[in-house]
């Protein structure tokens, strides 16, 4: 983990209100594991509102360019400040930080759950796990179609996916946690990667419950620190005996085991 | 040749020494190994650890961070692993980096402050002080922060100081009129030294759910947005000379920093910084130095209480 001055190659619109931001960093594309984040200041020099960093997974690597990009929706002051840089600004960055996913191991096979945003560090999933010969399947639903651009990307990475949208117009209409679980197919050998809204999680949390298939959710928590120090991002992990602990997103996390998270 | 000053960095409070002013806070540094990856906290005037507690406490409920405007409001409800952990867990790990340490406790009663000292006892001369963070509900008085009452104050500090023969600080909150009261009680009792700032009681609402944007429902408002209140109680303290003032607030630069010297602080406590510049400890001392040679002086106390309020008639 590093902190670092990047120089933004291009912060262009990838759907309304969302935008891909390309940034040079040779130190983040060599060092970032799958499921990691970095943690983006969104004031300029020494501004002071917003104060906080912002956390943002990594969306994508292009080794032989030394680049990495986020994916970003527009939603406040940070994320509006972003959109507003352009190329050859520099952005000042703190990464990669959490627990990264090992993907050198486990199933050959892996399934990844998205909704909404929360494919964004599916995307870096998926493209290191095909760079290790792993199948991967990706099933991803959305409200419409915002994030329609998002299929060349797939497209282009030779990956299986099936997209669903509340409205049908973009892939099939639905929700993907109705599907998981389509007819007798069951995901028991495939390692599973959820990313979403957390009411998509709890529903997708029940589903595999019944079965006893574990996953792994990818979750958010507001952050203060992003480096474990403050103790404000925490989620509600159960024990054993009906114990809990509360987690740090920024440290142990983001990703936990679906079945543990406590949702309330 | 030209004749570059090295300034004396050195302060003194009470019986405490610092190599230098810049402290940081506790509950926002751990004990210094995510920043030892910035920088060398071996360098800092101290590290003060988070606040431990006799037995370990799980905090509150999340969400625990609210953003507000050049602020933030914590509801983390001091969550921490117990005294003993820190005993052998974090303090081989503090003494190795070549960290100064003052050491938070805190208790839910005046028994359990005791209890923790007892446990300390085997340690004090590995510590610089201890910090008795008052601002904690007290459960003897119906959860009112120790704080609000200043015989509170003296009944913990007499407790800790008549068991323990290092500095101890009181760390005082800014959300009371007892402020002097307390000082001067905890001064009687033996203390060395008051830290203020802690947190200012805040909260914010979610206006679409109507619900708070806290667990906690309230939280403790800290950076920028509660320095000119910080520096309000400094001031107010340092001019009743009670005892020596560890200031902290807002602190994100140098020039924050100097303005609690100004007003007589003897030491200056980063504390949110720390989240948003993770080496912000090594450049305030770094810009420090530079201000102090540019300006030609050649000591950092000759900064300390050099304020001049000139009382203009109505
Ligand atoms: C580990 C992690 C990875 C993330 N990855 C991405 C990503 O790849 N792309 C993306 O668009 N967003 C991502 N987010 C969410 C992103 O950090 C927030 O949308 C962003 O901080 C909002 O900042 P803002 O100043 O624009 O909004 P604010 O004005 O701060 O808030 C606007 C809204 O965003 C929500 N929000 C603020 N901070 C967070 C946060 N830390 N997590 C979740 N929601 C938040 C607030 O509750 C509010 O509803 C991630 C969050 C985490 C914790
Ligand atoms: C997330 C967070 C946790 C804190 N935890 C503690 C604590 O455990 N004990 C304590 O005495 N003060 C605690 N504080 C208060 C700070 O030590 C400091 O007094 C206060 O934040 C003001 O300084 P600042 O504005 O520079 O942050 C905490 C503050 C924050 C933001
Ligand atoms: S954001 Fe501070 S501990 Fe995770």
């Amino acid at each position: 983990m590093k902190l670092l001055n990047s120089e933004i190659l291009s912060n262009q619109q990838y759907g309304p209100g969302i935008f891909k931001m390309e940034l040079f960093s040779p130190y983040i594309v060599r060092n970032v594991m799958a499921g990691q984040f970095v943690n983006i200041r969104c004031a300029p020099n020494d501004g002071t509102d917003p104060l906080l960093r912002r956390p943002f997974s990594v969306f994508d690597i292009e080794e032989r360019f030394n680049v990495f990009s986020v994916l970003y929706m527009v939603k406040g002051k940070g994320t509006g400040y972003m959109s507003s840089l352009r190329k050859g600004d520099t952005v000042d960055l703190a990464g990669p930080m959490g627990s990264g996913i090992d993907l050198n191991t486990g199933s050959k096979d892996i399934l990844l759950i998205g909704g909404g945003m929360g494919i964004a560090p599916l995307n870096l999933i998926a493209k290191m796990a095909l760079a290790r010969g792993k199948n991967v399947f990706i099933m991803a639903g959305f409200r419409d179609s915002s994030l329609l651009r998002w299929e060349r990307d797939l497209v282009r990475m030779e990956v299986k996916y099936r997209i669903f949208s509340e409205d049908g117009k973009w892939g099939e209409k639905g929700l993907v946690s109705e599907y998981i679980f389509e007819g007798d197919r069951f995901y028991k050998k495939h390692e599973i990667y959820v990313c979403g809204p957390v009411e998509m999680l709890k529903i997708i949390q029940e589903k595999l419950g019944r079965y006893q298939i574990s996953a792994t959710a990818l979750l958010e928590e507001k952050m203060a620190c992003g480096i474990g120090v403050c103790m404000g991002c925490v989620v509600k992990i159960r024990g054993k005996n009906g114990s809990f602990s509360y987690k740090r997103v920024c440290r142990e996390g983001p990703a936990f085991e679906l079945s543990e998270v406590v949702f309330e | 040749m030209n004749d570059i000053i090295r300034p004396s960095l050195k302060v003194q409070l009470g019986k405490i020494k610092f190599k230098n002013p810049v402290i940081t806070c506790s509950g926002t540094f751990s004990h210094g190994e995510e920043h030892m990856v910035f920088y060398d906290i071996g360098k800092l005037g101290a590290v003060t650890t988070k606040s431990y507690s006799l037995l370990p406490m799980k905090g509150n409920p999340p969400p625990r961070i609210c953003e507000t405007a050049s602020g933030v409001l914590n509801s983390i409800g001091l969550q921490n692993d117990g005294i003993d952990s820190f005993i052998y867990r974090h303090l081989p790990w503090m003494k190795g980096a070549g960290a100064s340490i003052i050491l938070s406790i805190f208790g839910r009663t005046t028994e359990e402050f005791k209890k923790i000292a007892l446990r300390i006892l085997d340690i004090k001369s590995e510590i610089l002080a201890v910090e008795l963070n008052l601002s904690c509900p007290n459960l003897e008085q119906g959860g009112k922060a120790f704080c609000a009452v200043p015989e509170e104050v003296k009944r913990v500090v007499d407790s800790v100081v008549s068991m323990l023969d290092i500095p101890v600080i009181v760390k005082l909150s800014p959300d009371f009129e007892t402020i002097d009261r307390s000082a001067e009680l905890a001064r009687q009792s033996g203390a060395e030294a008051i830290s203020i700032i802690n947190t200012v009681v805040g909260m914010a609402v979610d206006i679409d759910t109507a619900k708070p944007l806290l667990g906690n429902v309230t939280g403790g408002l800290s950076g920028p947005a509660v320095k000119p209140i910080a520096l309000a109680r400094v001031y107010q303290l340092c001019q009743q000379d009670i005892l020596p003032v560890i200031a902290m607030g807002g602190v994100f630069g140098y020039r924050d920093l100097l303005e609690f010297l100004i007003v007589g602080a003897r030491a200056v406590g980063i504390g949110t910084a720390n989240f948003v510049q993770y080496d912000i400890g090594e450049r305030i001392l770094n810009d420090l130095t530079a201000y102090l040679r540019e300006k030609k002086i050649d000591d950092v106390n000759k900064i300390i209480g050099r304020l001049k309020v000139e009382k203009k008639q109505a």
